[in-house]
């Protein structure tokens, strides 16, 4: 069981807020792929055997169809499950249960829908082309499921808590690359954090960086290097990115009157496409440049370390494209 | 492990007629009788224009639906496709709402977001299917998974057709209903074609019940014409799992007697098939005996099919008569509360 040492690592702030819900109801429950015995792939369950029982951790074959349309029934009659993908990778094997059943059963019926699917997402683990997937444009196309990317151990911990009570269908996706690396300033609170509601995490005058999940630190660490010459940057982390809270994004471009939209999935049809296409909806007058995409090159996740770097978003080129937009 | 057929001529039937509740006989021979006259009139409101799409109906599936359903309890679980009016029917569902969810109207179960075929309501404990077939069966395991969280014996009865089968679902759901030993009972609905795909297409599996073998849970074909052989069937398999054994496979042959929908002339399907399985009609099978036993004279299943008639035209008249719905407000609901 993890401890709150005040310390907790973004992965021990997942499991915190796992426990915290299942020791508050006894609706929630976690289920999939090594959970129980083995404590899960990366660990976020170890010791949930032990303390909630077979019953409320349960291992699955491995069947992702089956078990995530298992949570949609079992949610359908008053349970809240908790389903763990082992990757997000292969949420693509459940794909069919989660887009025709989870997401749009309310909209059909009126029934509600309370299912949360944990997927651990994302590159720079060296993990290569079917391990290090940004699964999120998949399902943000889709009417019906919310899409959270805490990119703080503090926020994972309030944005699954307001996951797992929320009667819709949520995609909580943790950043892997974030695990470990990632710790709480702090106490950590187990307090409920509103889905919908971005967060600016630095404030700056001369250019907007919207981002989410790794972004957020990679995004604030490039704007303190920039910072030393001069370049105000506010960053704004989404946090979910379904809903979308266009009103603080807005707020800042308004202010800056520059943007720039940073996440680790492929540029083409990513959701900074969503975010710029929104800005220039909202606040194009208020624009003095165009908005500026950073994303992965339209490739698979390569696994060699030169050849990752090369696709996936570096502190370089965000500095680069941020000083550029700035400057203009 | 027991898997087995049983078939008709060769099986004599468990239980005699006389040992039998004639109460339930006669609402499972009412229901019947109901689904088939709702069915016949929808066939008409269709070619005469009332409907928005294609109908799907299951004539000769109505031993299995009525026979299956008629086994629950009324807070078991059930998770119908769409040859299984009788088993909706059997529910408390109405006939105005079905023919409603085919027309679109402000009346059906969705209020007209969602239509045709899929209707369904958690109320009556019937889960509403999307058309990805069989994505009911792995909502079904979790209905079941729920009932066994809680401590409850509530059973989920789910219902697919051969085609079915060969599905990711239903390997997956089957393999999750047995491993986690949950309360389910799987109907498969062996109509000899999906769509136009015939059974040696489908599956080299001799049977569809054979496969209970390979998930370690007992299987059984049965006539699917025979209301009373689905019945008891079903029966076993639900007495099973509500006593905490698990799952089991009930495979009910029959024909599927339309095209896949009206729409369908389903000239693929040799004529001497139908010439065959005409004679096995599942409903006047099982007027004849209950006639033949005693439970119901002549008089009284005349009253029972008239009266489903009337009830089927009357159910016309108000869903005709129902509202379209009203396009604002679309977007609520996308989200829930
Ligand atoms: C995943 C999926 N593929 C295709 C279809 C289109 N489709 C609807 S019913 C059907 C045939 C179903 O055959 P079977 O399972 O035997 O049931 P039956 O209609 O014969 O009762 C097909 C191909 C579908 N609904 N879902
Ligand atoms: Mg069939």
């Amino acid at each position: 069981m993890p401890t709150d040492s005040g310390q907790a690592t973004y992965l021990e702030a997942v499991g915190l807020a796992l426990d915290s819900e299942m020791d508050r109801d006894p609706d929630v429950f976690i289920i999939g792929e090594d959970v129980g015995q083995f404590g899960g792939a990366f660990k976020v369950t170890k010791g949930f055997l032990e303390k909630f029982g077979a019953r409320r951790v349960v291992d699955t074959p491995i069947a992702e169809t089956g078990f995530t349309g298992l949570a949609a029934g079992a949610a359908l009659v008053g349970l809240r499950p908790v389903v763990e993908f082992q990757f997000a990778d292969f949420i693509s094997c459940a794909f069919d249960p989660i887009i025709n059943v989870l997401a749009r059963h309310h909209w059909r019926t009126g029934d509600a829908m309370p299912v949360t699917m944990r997927a651990p997402f994302g590159g720079r683990l060296r993990a290569g082309p079917t391990h290090s997937q940004s699964v999120e444009s998949y399902f943000a196309h889709v009417p019906g499921i919310k899409i959270v990317m805490p990119g703080t151990p503090e926020d994972a911990a309030g944005l699954l808590v307001s996951s797992i009570r929320d009667n819709s269908p949520t995609l909580y996706l943790e950043n892997k690359y974030l695990y470990r690396r990632l710790r709480a300033s702090g106490p950590l609170s187990l307090d409920p954090i509103p889905l919908g509601v971005a967060k600016v995490v630095r404030e700056g005058r001369d250019v907007t960086l919207i981002t989410y999940s790794a972004g957020v630190s990679q995004g604030l660490e490039v704007a303190e290097e920039l910072d030393k010459d001069g370049i105000s940057v506010e960053v704004v982390d989404i946090r979910t990115i379904v809903p979308l809270d266009v009103e603080t994004i807005v707020n800042s471009v308004r202010k800056t009157s520059r943007a720039v939209v940073l996440h680790e999935a492929a540029k083409r049809l990513g959701y900074g496409a969503e975010i710029a296409a929104t800005i220039q909806e909202e606040a194009f007058w208020d624009l003095d440049q165009p908005v500026v995409r950073i994303g992965a090159l339209n490739t698979p996740t390569p696994t060699s370390p030169p050849l990752e770097d090369a696709v996936i978003p570096q502190p370089a080129q965000i500095a680069e494209t941020l000083r550029k937009v700035a400057r203009a | 492990m027991a898997t087995r057929t049983r078939r008709k001529p060769d099986a004599p039937a468990g239980t005699a007629i006389a040992d039998r509740d004639p109460v339930l006989l006669r609402r499972i021979h009412e229901v019947m009788v109901l689904t088939r006259a709702v069915e016949d009139r929808m066939v008409a409101m269709y070619k005469g224009g009332d409907l928005l799409g294609s109908l799907y109906t299951g004539h000769w599936h109505e031993a299995i639906s009525v026979g299956a359903a008629s086994t629950l309890r009324t807070d078991d679980y059930m998770a119908p496709i769409h040859r299984d009016l009788g088993a909706h029917l059997w529910r408390g569902m109405e006939p105005w709402q079905v023919m409603a969810s085919f027309m679109g109207k402000a009346t059906s179960p969705t209020g007209g977001r969602d239509g045709t075929l899929h209707y369904g309501r958690l109320d009556l404990g019937i889960y509403n299917l999307p058309s990805h077939i069989p994505a009911n069966f792995p909502v079904a395991t979790g209905m079941a998974f729920a009932s066994k969280y809680r401590g409850q014996d509530r059973v989920c009865l789910a219902f697919c057709g051969d085609g079915s089968t060969s599905r990711a679902d239903f390997h997956e759901s089957l393999t999750m209903a047995s491993v986690l030993k949950l309360p389910n009972v799987f109907v498969i609905e062996n109509n000899q074609f999906a769509y136009s795909t015939p059974l040696r297409m489908q599956s080299n599996s001799e049977t569809f019940a054979i496969k209970a073998v390979a998930y370690g849970i007992p299987g059984v074909t049965v006539d699917g014409t025979d209301a009373l052989a689905v019945h008891d069937a079903v029966a076993e398999g639900v007495a099973r799992a509500r006593a905490g054994e698990g799952p089991s496979i009930v495979e009910g042959v029959t024909m599927r007697m339309h095209g896949h929908a009206e729409h369908d002339p389903a000239d693929y399907v040799p004529k001497d098939m139908y010439d065959e399985w005409s004679k096995k009609d599942p409903v006047e099978l099982f007027e004849n005996v209950l006639i033949d036993a005693g439970v119901l004279d002549g008089d009284a299943a005349k009253k029972v099919r008239e009266d489903a008639r009337q009830l089927a035209i009357a159910a016309r008249r108000k869903a005709l008569a129902d509202p379209m719905p009203e396009p604002s407000g679309i977007e609520d609901g996308v989200y829930a509360d």
